[in-house]
């Protein structure tokens, strides 16, 4: 499915902080989903959000001083 | 030239062949297991390879086999075997997951948020799919527009999980015309399938 998207990951610190910037990017009405983080991909937080990497630049920014990143990682499939 | 103790496990089930033959196996040198079928005879090959006997197989017609097995020096009765039984004891029946909620646990509601949505994420991205889910309770406001796991739920019904969505449910909630995947089921098709499940599992 959708083979031809490519997706990155936002992580997080903590869980909190993937809930919080899920409000923001709901509030921007821009997609994306929260979801496990791959297991290939270590980190604190068990989950975080992926997102269609064309928005990346949008992500960050409606982000950006808002709630602490701590990486953006691209998917590889 | 020692007897030989003839043990027959046909009609017996996993693991009672095994554990009759390495019991025998204990006490006499040379050991004649007679099986009915072919994990028995699997097993009981396994495990005499395990302790370091020497085995023949004589084939007796449909099934049957004769497992001739001749103890080895190094004998060691204390050493552990399992029998793997599992194409004797598959269960049968559908794989089934009962989603009882739009949240996963008890505790906080926010974090149960989050834990069902990476539930039903994770779940249709393993190869194991279950045959059906069920929703019920809060469980319905997961198939509904607005959803964040419609995408994963549509996946899954398009690979065949049978998706039932219980419609005293979504009545209840006042969101039956917002329905997005799955099917309006009832308690007679939710109690059926429940009952007839091979596997029930909840998250």
């Amino acid at each position: 499915m959708k083979d031809k998207k490519t997706y990155a990951v936002v992580l997080f610190k903590a869980v909190s902080y993937a809930l919080k910037a899920e409000k923001i990017l709901k509030q921007e009405g821009l997609p994306h989903k929260l979801i496990p983080v791959p297991k290939q991909i270590s980190s604190d937080c068990g989950v975080c959000l992926r997102f269609e990497q064309n928005i990346q630049n949008q992500i960050e920014a409606a982000l950006l001083n808002k709630v602490e990143i701590e990486d953006i990682i691209t998917l590889d499939h | 030239m020692a007897d030989i103790k003839i043990i027959d496990a046909r009609g017996l089930s996993c693991p009672q062949p095994v554990v009759l033959t390495k019991k025998a196996l204990e006490d006499n040198a040379r050991v004649t297991t007679v099986v009915d079928n072919e994990t028995a005879l699997e097993n009981v090959k396994r495990l005499a390879g395990k302790f370091g006997c020497a085995v023949t197989v004589e084939p007796k017609g449909k099934s049957v086999y004769e497992i001739h097995i001749v103890r080895g020096t190094d004998f060691n009765k204390d050493q552990d075997f399992a029998a793997s039984c599992q194409t004797g004891t598959a269960p049968s029946g559908p794989f089934v997951i009962a989603v009882t909620e739009d949240k996963m646990g008890r505790g906080s509601d926010e974090l149960g948020a989050v834990l069902i949505k990476a539930f039903i994420h994770t779940v249709a991205g393993q190869a194991k799919k279950p045959d059906v889910m069920i929703l019920y309770n809060t469980g319905v406001k997961l198939t509904v527009q607005g959803s964040d796991v419609l995408e994963d739920l549509k996946q899954m019904e398009s690979e065949g999980v049978q998706i039932l969505v219980c419609g005293t449910c979504l009545n209840y909630f006042e969101i039956k015309d917002k329905l997005a995947v799955g099917i309006v089921s009832n308690m007679y098709d939710i109690v059926e399938t429940m009952s007839s499940a091979g596997r029930l599992l909840a998250p």
